[in-house]
This record gives C-alpha cells, sequence and structure tokens, in this order.
C-alpha cells in the first residue's frame, strides 16, 4: 500500500512538472518570438503510418514534406526556409498522442499539416487545441474537424457526406438510374457514406435496394456480392479500402454481374486499383477533390518528389499531402514577415477560392470547412482518372447527417 | 442461388482446410498452435511474388522456390527458435510463435510496404466454368482441386510412408517412438516443414483474387484456426470437415441472416461446438497426453 501511494505520488508529481513545462515554454516563448519560428526558418509538424498496416497512407506526409521542399527551393517564405518533421504513429492513437506531444513540447513546431486518419487524428484533436497550435488538414472525410469549428483547425478535407450527395446527384441525374444498392465498411468511415447516400436519395424519394456490410478484414466476399447481384441493383456504390474493392470486382464479374461501380476518393488512386483489379476497374466512377487539370506548377511539384524521394512515385497520396500543404504556403505567405500563430490563423481565415490541386477552398470567421463540393471522374480502360462532370456542391444537411449518423 | 452459395463456402473452405490441416498437424506432432502459420504463408507467398515480378521467372519455378522456401522456414522456425526455448510449457511455445508472427509481419511490411500487391498465376480468376447450373471461376476450382490433392497426399504420407509412421509415432508417444530409434526431433522439425508448405499453398492460392499484402493471411489464419477446433484438432479428417462446413455456413449465414455478423458466425458455432462436445465434433476426447 505504502509502495501504491509512493508511485501515485510520482506519477502526480511528474504530469503536474510536465504540464507546467509544456505551458512555460509556450508562454515565454511567445513573448520574444512564436514557437517554431527563427529568423531563418519555420517548423512544420506533420505525421502518418510510415510502417506498419496502414503504410500505404504513410506516403501523405511524405508528400508534404515533398510540397515544402518544392517551396524551399523556390526561396522558402519571406527568407524562411520550411523544416518538416515527420513522425510515424502506424496509425495507432497511443502512438500519434506521443508523436504529437514531442513535436509539441520538443520539437515546438509552429503549425501541423495533415495527419493522417480519423481515430489518430481525433486522440489528439483536444491536446493539439489546447496548446493553440494551428493545424490545416487532417487527412479524413469526417465532420469532427469543422463541426463544430474550433479557432486553431481547418479542414480541407471533402467530407464523406458531400461526396456521397455528389455520387447520388450523379447516379440520379446524369446515369438516370434508380436501382442503387451499397457495401460499405462497418465503421465510421462506411457509415458516414451510407449516411450521406441515403440522405442524398430522400430528396428524389429513392431508397437503396440493398445495403450491405463488410468488415475490414474479410476476404471471402461471396455471400455479400451474391446479396447485391439478387437485388438487382444496377448502381453499386461501395465504400470499402483498396482490397475490398478489388475482391468485390472480382467476385462480381464470375458470378456475372456488371452494376456500374461508384465510390469515393479513397479508391481513387485509379492506377492502383487498376493494376490490382487486373483491369476491371475501368469504366468504374468516383468522386473525388482532385482538379487533375490544375493549373499548378506540376514539373516543380513532381521535381520536389523526385529530389526528395527518389523511390516515390507520384500518387493519389502523395498527391494529397500537397493539396493539405498549399493552403498553409498561402497563408504562411499572407501573413508577412512577423509571422505569428495569431497572424497565420487569420490569414487562414481569409482564404477564398483559392485552387492548388483542388477545385478552390475558401474558409471564413467561424467556417473551417475548406470545402463542400466534389467532382466525378471515371477511370479509363488504361487506369487513368477522366473528369466526368463538373464541380458539384452539395447541399446536404449536415446538421441531420451527424445526428442520423450517430443513430447508425 | 443456394448451390452457389455452398459452392462459394467450398471455395472458402478450401483455404481453410489447408491452414487448418497446417496447424493441425504441427500441433499434433509439438503441442504447438502454430500462429505463426499464416504469416510464414504470407512471406512464402511474397517469394513467388518476388521471383515471378522481380526476376521474371516461370511461374512454376517461383511456384517450386516458393515451397522449397517455405519448407526451409518450417525447419528454421523449429530448428532455431522453438528447438532453443529452455524447459518449454505450451504456454511459452504458443508465445514464441506469436513473436515469430510479430517479427514476418515486421519483416514483410518494412521490406515490401503495405501497399497491394498483384500475384499472376496462369489460372484466370475471372474466366469462369460452368455446370450443373453453377458457376465457378477456373481459380476456385484450381483452388479445391489443389486443396484436395493436397489433402490426399497428406493422408498418404502418413499411412503409406515410412516418414509418415515415424511422424505418427512421434505424435502418438514421442519416448516410445526415440527408444525404437526413431530421430524424433528431426521429424518434428520435418512436420513444421510440411505444415509450412501447405500453409503457403493457400496463401498462392488465394493472393491473386486478395491482392497480396502483409495482412492477407491474419483472417484466414483465425478462420483455420476456428475451423480446426471446431473439427477437432487430432483428427486430420476432423479438421477438413470442420473446414468446409465452416466456410458453406458462414456463406449461407451471410446471404440469409447478416453479412455484419459473418464472421462472428464462426466464433459462435465454436463456442456453441465446444459447449457439447469439447474435443471438438470429429475429435477424439483424451484427458491428457502422458
Amino acid at each position: 500500500m505504502k509502495n501504491l501511494n509512493h508511485l501515485i505520488a510520482i506519477v502526480i508529481f511528474v504530469t503536474i512538472t510536465s504540464c507546467g513545462r509544456g505551458r512555460g515554454s509556450s508562454e515565454s516563448s511567445s513573448q520574444t518570438a512564436e514557437v517554431g519560428v527563427t529568423d531563418s526558418t519555420i517548423t512544420i509538424g506533420t505525421w502518418g503510418p510510415l510502417t506498419g498496416p496502414a503504410a500505404l497512407w504513410g506516403n501523405v506526409p511524405r508528400g508534404v514534406d515533398a510540397y515544402f521542399h518544392y517551396i524551399n527551393e523556390k526561396g522558402g517564405i519571406h527568407g524562411r526556409k520550411i523544416n518538416v518533421v515527420i513522425k510515424d504513429d502506424g496509425f495507432q492513437p497511443s502512438k500519434t498522442v506521443a508523436a504529437v506531444r514531442e513535436m509539441v513540447e520538443k520539437d515546438k513546431v509552429f503549425a501541423f499539416v495533415g495527419g493522417v486518419g480519423t481515430a489518430p487524428c481525433m486522440a489528439v484533436k483536444d491536446y493539439i487545441a489546447r496548446n493553440e497550435v494551428p493545424w490545416v488538414s487532417p487527412a479524413s472525410g469526417a465532420t469532427h474537424w469543422a463541426y463544430p469549428p474550433q479557432n486553431n483547425l481547418f479542414s480541407t478535407y471533402s467530407l464523406y457526406f458531400d461526396e456521397a450527395f455528389v455520387q447520388v446527384d450523379h447516379i440520379v441525374n446524369s446515369l438516370g438510374k434508380d436501382k442503387i444498392a451499397m457495401i460499405y465498411q462497418n465503421d465510421d468511415f462506411g457509415k458516414s457514406g451510407l449516411v450521406g447516400v441515403k440522405i442524398a436519395m430522400e430528396k428524389y424519394d429513392l431508397e437503396l435496394v440493398e445495403e450491405v456490410s463488410t468488415e475490414v478484414t474479410d476476404q471471402d466476399l461471396g455471400s455479400h456480392v451474391a446479396k447485391l447481384k439478387d437485388s438487382g441493383a444496377e448502381v453499386v456504390i461501395m465504400q470499402v479500402l483498396p482490397r475490398q474493392g478489388a475482391i468485390i470486382t472480382g467476385t462480381a464479374a464470375v458470378l456475372g454481374y456488371a452494376p456500374q461501380w461508384i465510390t469515393n476518393s479513397t479508391l481513387s488512386d485509379t492506377e492502383l486499383m487498376h493494376k490490382i483489379t487486373e483491369g476491371r476497374w475501368a469504366g468504374v466512377r468516383f468522386s473525388g477533390f482532385f482538379n487533375y487539370e490544375a493549373d499548378v506548377d506540376m514539373e516543380g511539384y513532381q521535381a520536389a518528389l523526385k529530389d526528395k524521394y527518389p523511390d516515390l512515385p507520384w500518387t493519389t497520396f502523395v498527391a494529397s499531402g500537397y493539396y493539405f500543404a498549399e493552403p498553409v504556403a498561402k497563408a504562411l505567405q499572407d501573413s508577412g514577415p512577423d509571422l505569428t500563430r495569431e497572424k497565420f490563423i487569420q490569414a487562414m481565415e481569409n482564404i477564398r477560392d483559392f485552387s492548388g490541386l483542388g477545385f478552390g477552398i475558401s474558409f471564413g470567421e467561424g467556417e473551417r470547412q475548406g470545402t463542400r463540393g466534389a467532382a466525378m471522374f471515371e477511370c479509363s480502360e488504361n487506369g487513368q482518372a477522366e473528369q466526368i462532370s463538373a464541380l458539384k456542391m452539395s447541399e446536404l444537411n449536415l446538421d441531420y447527417a451527424i445526428e442520423k449518423l450517430a443513430e447508425e | 442461388m443456394i448451390g452457389q452459395l455452398i459452392m462459394t463456402g467450398i471455395v472458402a473452405g478450401s483455404i481453410y482446410a489447408l491452414v487448418a490441416l497446417a496447424m493441425s498437424l504441427t500441433y499434433k506432432s509439438s503441442e504447438v498452435a502454430n500462429f505463426a502459420q499464416g504469416e510464414m504463408a504470407m512471406f512464402s507467398t511474397y517469394v513467388a511474388f518476388v521471383m515471378l515480378a522481380t526476376y521474371q521467372l516461370p511461374f512454376w519455378v517461383a511456384f517450386g522456390g516458393s515451397l522449397l522456401f517455405a519448407f526451409l522456414l518450417g525447419l528454421f522456425l523449429h530448428l532455431a527458435i522453438i528447438r532453443r526455448a529452455k524447459d518449454p510449457n505450451v504456454l511459452n511455445l504458443l508465445i514464441i510463435t506469436l513473436g515469430f508472427q510479430v517479427f514476418l509481419y515486421g519483416l514483410a511490411g518494412w521490406k515490401w510496404g503495405s501497399e497491394q500487391r498483384v500475384l499472376k498465376i496462369p489460372v484466370s480468376q475471372t474466366e469462369t466454368v460452368e455446370f450443373a447450373g453453377l458457376i465457378i471461376s477456373q481459380l476456385n476450382l484450381a483452388t479445391i482441386l489443389v486443396a484436395i490433392l493436397l489433402m490426399i497426399s497428406v493422408y498418404i504420407l502418413l499411412r503409406f510412408t515410412k516418414l509418415g509412421l515415424a511422424i505418427k509415432a512421434t505424435q502418438q508417444n514421442e519416448t516410445a517412438a526415440k527408444i525404437n530409434g526413431i530421430p524424433t526431433r528431426r521429424i518434428v522439425a520435418i512436420t513444421f516443414g510440411i505444415s509450412s508448405v501447405i500453409g503457403a499453398v493457400a496463401g498462392i492460392l488465394m493472393a491473386p483474387i486478395t491482392t497480396l499484402d502483409p495482412n492477407m493471411m491474419i483472417e484466414p489464419l483465425l478462420k483455420g484456426f476456428a475451423a480446426a477446433v471446431l473439427g477437432g484438432f487430432n483428427s486430420l479428417a476432423g479438421v477438413v470437415c470442420g473446414a468446409f462446413i465452416l466456410g458453406i455456413v458462414e456463406s449461407l449465414f451471410g446471404f440469409y441472416i447478416s453479412t455484419e455478423f459473418k464472421s462472428i458466425v464462426a466464433f459462435l458455432i465454436i463456442v456453441i461446438v465446444l459447449y457439447f462436445k469439447p474435443s471438438g465434433l470429429f475429435g477424439t476426447h483424451y484427458t491428457r497426453k502422458v
């Protein structure tokens, strides 16, 4: 018992002192200059699963890094070079907490850009807010980042709800189909798509003819696809991960079932999907927030990637790292030479219709979701993404959708 | 529709059967439920992938090479790791296999990354064969046939060869087998090798459909384990039957009742079976191996 008391005392002591140190340092440094900013550098933090089962998404933070390398090569911002700190969290929220604490307290980052995944980002959301570190573009289409709005946090990823809206709009108005079924991953990600689709269909007085859930580990989707086929759906919406997408279309091909497949930005890496499905992905349509004809220095972007990560091909995940970081560079520029977090947040708020790799990002006072639209794309015969519709803005009532998702 | 669903179940069951067979072989010879079995199969499948994609070797060379690798990996696990354990009890051995699993998983992720890879094999996964009104892809048909062939081979090996006799003798009574001049340690090591080869075949048959990544064997291993428990861990025919029952029940359950609970049904069945028949459906009951 005595030992236990000692232990508790030690834990309390350590906690108090470490909290004190964290707060003290940020206060004292803000009196002199801003945290993470020197005369010649600005330190930016980012993280993602560089290793482990979700390592495919590790290319997002690498993309962020390569983008700032591009900016540095062009001379930096107001004479300062961007110094990027990348941490590996293996997609494990407990590790994210440790990584982010380290970046805030030891590396003293000025701001965060990116950070991959709903669960890891949720684990650090409050901590980052408490420390008043600006955070742009968590890589997740959940609504937790901008609803309700939070002063330090800006979201540029299109919402799963909004993508669902755009998909349904495309199916009903462009394809003219109304027998729609859905297969979704049995978690927050999959259900966001499901709820979005259902709400968007209400407008047209339609209901899904079949809804089938899958687990992320499922390998045999025979009975899932049999159900979809049995429903007679002409269009099937998939809200799943790449492996499941490959298994679903393969199983359907065997059963002689060929609906119009529709999916979202998660499966927008057409090159990868085309390869792992041995060409079956051709003709699949998906919603996405990349403008493939964007007016950016594509050559410079790709050269910077090659310079920084010679083995890494230019994929959707890398590109999204660039997309997440673009508005940050703009806001840093707009903040002027005397950079502070306050000025930076102000500059982020003032961003209107900024289009880098995306279709246009706007923020405002109390408006923290940068984009509410998406366009539709199709995978071509040779695995390229082709845009087939203009940008469509979502009209989904988010409060209603959030409420529905909680019920699901 | 029901015929088609049963067919789907048999295909899934074939994979479960191979994994279950592999697990049950090592279990019988060493009382170790080898939880690294799945990752060993995954790793061997990557070896086949490297030979095919990087070195452009013909499929059969890559296939043979991968199986040879799998055999050596099995030997390695037993000779270099399990046998080195000091005074091991069953729990220690189990943890050793879990450790080996984590090691292989990490190594594969580090070496090949976690993006999906394509394993190209000369059997089509979308061209179909039709008989009795049922559609089956060539690859699925091949999966069933190879699985059956392998099961028969294991049966012949155990029943009609000297090696098989030695394996069985070691399984039944290691001390008595040793006294009779059977090199029991070598026999157990060989059993690990054979199990690993069976697992690798399952991996290679699965990879073209599910795509190859370090996570590919996690679910089949659990299902194979479930099938082995269901059928009775110490009866090889039992685990195979258990695997097919599991595959078919899952498929029917998923279609008629709920896909959401499809993955759980396997474990539900196990709980029920173990409650009424603790040694599995086809297992012979014994209180303690002496």
